[in-house]
């Protein structure tokens, strides 16, 4: 693809940010950004420097069945199909995982106490509601994900896990080996990160780890975290 | 990028939706969905059009709200720009040829003219304005039209009733003095 001079660059990414590149044109300057990072800079001056303009609109009310509508076409498949469920759940598309997902921490639960109980476990299902990862976080300084079905394709890939607190932005965990097995993590119980925890998630990042500090790849599995009462 | 406390709050419910916490983008579409639809509404012209942007754009964001953590942007310029391009997409595939009749009739606001500079707005928009400011009457009209209603060159051209080659340089100079205006806003933050 032919190389833009820096002042066509501009001259593009300006109309088209305002609005004014007529159709086929845009067309062919979205693919030239897709294809040049430098164009793309180009873009997202103008997008920050133009956009913030429509901030000063009056607020119009949309009605509600347009978040109706966004909720039905985000829906995982399996949430889709079953209307039933708590909020609890259905907030991580696990409607039909959720009772196999208890029963699986009930399980573990049993099962591990000889050695002391968890403080909580999680069962982290894919999009398709298969379990994928089970996390513990065995007293007193050791994080458990168990690898249930690794990924396959992903050999420039890494698996970053994250924490979803009640509130906040998600909090990384570190990298977890994508093969059978376990990877331990350590980590005090008191430890900032996993303080007020809701929930646990896996991402696609580069091999040592998100670039910006939050996930930036898809999300490979997700689960809610159940707290374990200690005996 | 200036992180106030609203832009960090929806920086950082795009980050957990980008981990799949629908509750989290719940929330931010109720944070952003009057303005967004707003924003639409002005370029689209028909609720129901805009109902429909406003519907894939955040479908869209859903989708994407990983990639944002790149975009270095700040999150609503980042959920703004994909309303504007969506909304822009539907009036060039629906409005190809302009209905000038229609065109002079509407009540077009030049939204540069008034102020609107609540506490809300964040610092990034009163630069813009202010720089908007800075231009020749005709070249602020032309770009304000564009901006918030959508209008083509050709439309602009028929609806401030000017020749369109006048029009598409207004754009153009106006534009130019608007980047020097940026970049030196720009370089005194940083600087």
């Amino acid at each position: 693809m032919r190389k833009l001079s820096a002042d066509l660059a501009n001259a593009l990414a300006a109309e088209y940010v305002l609005g004014t590149l007529p159709g086929r044109a845009r067309r062919r300057f979205e693919a030239i950004v897709r294809a040049d990072p430098e164009t793309a800079a180009i873009l997202r001056r103008w997008e920050d420097g133009l956009t913030p303009l429509a901030e000063g609109v009056a607020p119009v009310e949309p009605p509600a069945r347009v978040w109706r509508e966004i909720e039905a076409r985000i829906a995982p498949p399996a949430a889709a199909a079953t209307k039933a469920g708590s909020g609890f759940w259905k907030a991580f598309g696990m409607v039909s995982g959720g009772l196999a997902s208890v029963l699986l921490a009930f399980f573990l639960y049993i099962s591990t106490g000889s050695r002391g109980d968890p403080l909580f476990v999680a069962v982290l299902t894919a999009p398709d509601s298969a379990p994928r990862m089970v996390v513990s976080m065995q007293a007193p300084h050791t994080l458990r994900v168990r690898m249930v079905k690794p990924w396959g394709g992903m050999e420039d890939k890494g698996l970053e896990l994250w924490v979803l607190p009640k509130d906040g932005a998600p909090r990384s965990l570190g990298m977890v080996h994508n093969t059978m097995g376990d990877t331990m993590i350590r980590i005090g119980p008191d430890d900032p990160r996993i303080q007020d925890i809701k929930a646990l998630a896996i991402s696609a990042e580069p091999p040592g780890g998100s670039p910006t500090k939050q996930p930036t790849g898809p999300v490979l599995c997700s689960g809610m975290v159940a707290p374990v009462r200690r005996a | 990028m200036s992180a106030d406390p609203a832009t960090e709050r929806l920086a950082e419910l795009l980050a957990r939706s980008a981990l799949r916490d629908r509750t989290a983008f719940k929330n931010l579409y109720d944070a952003t969905r009057s303005k967004l639809f707003a924003v639409s509404l002005r370029i689209v012209r028909e609720r129901a059009l805009a109902e429909e942007v406003l519907q894939d754009s955040f479908v869209s964001i859903w989708n994407h709200a990983a990639d944002y953590a790149r975009a270095k942007s700040a999150p609503l310029t980042w959920m703004t720009a994909i309303v504007r391009n969506r909304s822009l997409d539907v009036v060039r595939r629906t409005r190809e040829e302009p209905d000038v009749d229609e065109l002079l009739t509407t009540n077009l606001v030049d939204e540069s003219a008034s102020p609107a500079r609540d506490a809300e707005t964040r610092a990034e928009a009163h630069t813009i304005r202010d720089c908007l400011q800075e231009l020749e009457a005709e070249q602020r009209q032309s770009i304000a039209l564009a901006f918030f209603h959508g209008l083509s060159h050709s439309e602009l051209a028929d609806h401030m009733r000017r020749p369109l080659g006048t029009v598409k340089t207004h754009i153009r100079r106006g534009l130019l003095k608007l980047k020097d205006c940026l970049g030196r806003h720009a370089m005194t933050e940083h600087g």
